[in-house]
């Protein structure tokens, strides 16, 4: 049984790993790409963030995921999460940095299609009103934290050199906060599918450490992100780099710390609570893309500058991915489900 | 991790002194070299010039030594590259400026060029328009380092020195050639007003870059 879940299982380490590959751009991206931080030190410090995200707050997004479209049949889970990894992996290839979050919600609509359930509308609009919201909201929230951090630099009148030593640990800090945040809020897309059918049993190391059974598959998640960060992600960083908009060490910085701070607001269950006790207004707690959301920081700055510095070919070029990506994937879901069940009898769906 | 980060801060630290020294050294360079000049305008190579060139040169050796050490320092301390490149670059600038101060102060000491006493006044005036050019590049630098939005105005200052320093040097050159000076003592006289204005023409060159860095930073 449990071997057989691990065959089914690999479908979604394979989209873990294509996630870590492609989205460990997104964190160290710019702090690589202009040699502020050594790859061997970014990819270690996401590795270990993004794992402890996945273990410790990977379940708000994994609920509403499931909400979407319970994925019944080891099967089906298999085929929606290895539809969504083609598709990224596909897309990485020919250089679109794409959402796995899409890719992950046009393979449950597929399964969802095949299997002929319905599709919670209200939560497929609350997840689809996140793709618009998440990127706006980092376009927000970076300039105002480039208009604060900028007043202190100006104010406190530091030496450009020890700025530069500030501005190097504090991408290191937000780099480290934003892969915790990456692994919390994206492990649900990877791992998510197969909450329901987890054969996982809780397990205690010494006297202090628990895992749940739901813990464990997310801890199997996170290393499949960070083995994608280690062995993949230096080429996408390269590629990506400076490409969408030039960047300064503050810029950087900012882009880095608003995605963290975006994806932290999507994945945490405790803010959540602790906004809705104070009748604040909450977050849905959905997985959202932090390529977007870098794109939504890059361009809130770029538009605060006038506009000039950003490349909006290439821009287009994302959206336009944003658009197909859920799409691609539902019809490569839907086919491969039919060939899975018709042709390799197998059972993709419970009815 | 905290002996490390320690060690990595004090390495900053430094590096910010040893900047902030050759800066001094700029300002101190371009006084005693407008005290040079108008000691050998009086005296010729007198024992007090003789001192002062001497002071030249060791406040130059200094600059040199200090330019070494913190493009060794830049290297060694891990600094965003793009930055580093430009601190380096703007070093090196500085120390072309100190440079030629030192080889325009040298060239009096041993040329002796004989200054007849009608352009005493306007020898002072370039000298005092690139002495203060130099002063206010060196200010320029610093702030830089602390004060970016402050660079702009300093390089104003520079820029309008340096034009100032170009319409002496012209005037100069112009009434000299118009003398009845035998033809060696004019030439060797324009040689001398066109080094002493390459000075305000090396800093200008240099606020040029250190312009550019500003905006490249100041984002």
């Amino acid at each position: 049984m449990e071997l057989t879940y691990l065959f089914f299982l690999s479908s979604g380490l394979f989209l873990g790993w294509s996630l870590g590959a492609n989205d460990a751009s997104n964190i160290f991206g710019t702090a690589v790409g202009s040699k502020m931080v050594k790859f061997k030190t970014a990819a270690i410090i996401s590795s270990i963030f993004v794992i402890l995200g996945a273990v410790y707050g990977g379940q708000g997004g994994t609920e509403t995921l499931g909400a979407l479209g319970a994925v019944n049949a080891l099967g089906g889970a298999f085929m929606v999460a290895l539809s969504a990894a083609i598709t990224v992996y596909w897309m990485a290839k020919i250089g679109m940095a794409v959402s796995t979050s899409q890719a992950i919600v046009g393979g449950i609509i597929g399964w969802n299609l095949f299997a002929g359930k319905s599709t919670d509308i209200s939560v497929l609009t609350k997840i689809c009103s996140t793709w618009i919201l998440c990127p706006l909201l980092t376009g927000v929230v970076a300039v105002l934290l480039y208009w604060t951090l900028k007043a202190i630099i100006r104010k406190s009148n530091l030496h450009l050199l020890r700025q530069d030593y500030y501005i190097r640990i504090g991408l290191i800090v937000a780099g480290a906060l934003c892969a915790y945040s990456l692994g919390a809020n994206n492990i649900a897309n990877i791992i998510g599918v197969f909450a329901d059918s987890s054969p996982f049993k809780p397990v205690n190391i010494g006297k202090y450490i628990h895992f749940s059974g739901l813990q464990i598959l997310f801890l199997l998640g996170g290393i499949s992100i960070s083995a994608g960060i280690v062995t993949y992600s230096k080429k996408v960083i390269l590629t990506v780099g400076n490409s969408l908009m030039k960047m300064t060490p503050l810029i950087a910085l900012v882009v880095v710390l608003a995605q963290a701070l975006i994806l932290f607001l999507f994945s945490s269950k405790e803010l959540q609570q602790f906004l809705l006790t104070h009748h604040l207004p909450a977050f849905p707690l959905v997985p959202v893309s932090s390529t977007q959301a870098v794109i939504g920081a890059i361009l809130g700055l770029g538009l605060l500058k006038g506009g000039r510095g950003v490349n909006w070919t290439i821009t287009l070029k994302l959206m336009l991915g944003w658009v197909s990506t859920p799409l691609i994937t539902m019809g490569i879901c839907f086919i491969s489900l039919f060939f899975l069940q018709n042709v390799f009898n197998m059972t993709v769906f419970l009815p | 991790m905290f002996n490390l980060k320690i060690s990595l801060f004090s390495h900053t630290k430094e590096l910010e002194q040893k900047i902030d020294t050759l800066h001094d050294k700029i300002l101190e360079i371009s006084l005693v070299f407008k005290k040079a000049v108008n000691v050998y305008l009086k005296e010729k190579r007198s024992s007090e010039y003789r001192h002062l060139s001497k002071e030249i040169k060791n406040i130059e050796h200094d600059a040199d030594s200090l330019r070494r050490e913190i493009e060794n320092r830049l290297y060694m301390h891990n600094l965003i590259p793009d930055f580093r490149g430009n601190i380096l670059e703007l070093v090196e600038n500085l120390d072309k400026v100190v440079n030629e101060i030192d080889d325009v102060a040298h060239k009096f000491y041993i040329e002796q060029t004989d200054i007849p006493e009608i352009y005493h006044d306007k020898f002072k005036e370039l000298t005092e328009q690139v002495s203060d050019c130099v002063e206010n590049l060196a200010v320029a630098s610093r702030s830089f380092f602390c004060n970016l939005s402050a660079v702009r105005d300093y390089a104003k200052k520079v820029y309008w020195l340096e034009h100032e320093s170009d319409k002496t040097s012209a005037k100069l050159k112009e009434a000299i050639f118009a003398s009845d000076m035998e033809l060696a003592q004019k030439l060797q006289l324009g040689s001398l007003i066109s080094e002493v204005a390459d000075i305000a023409d090396l800093a200008e060159n240099c606020i040029d870059q250190l312009l550019i860095y500003v905006i490249k930073r100041d984002v």
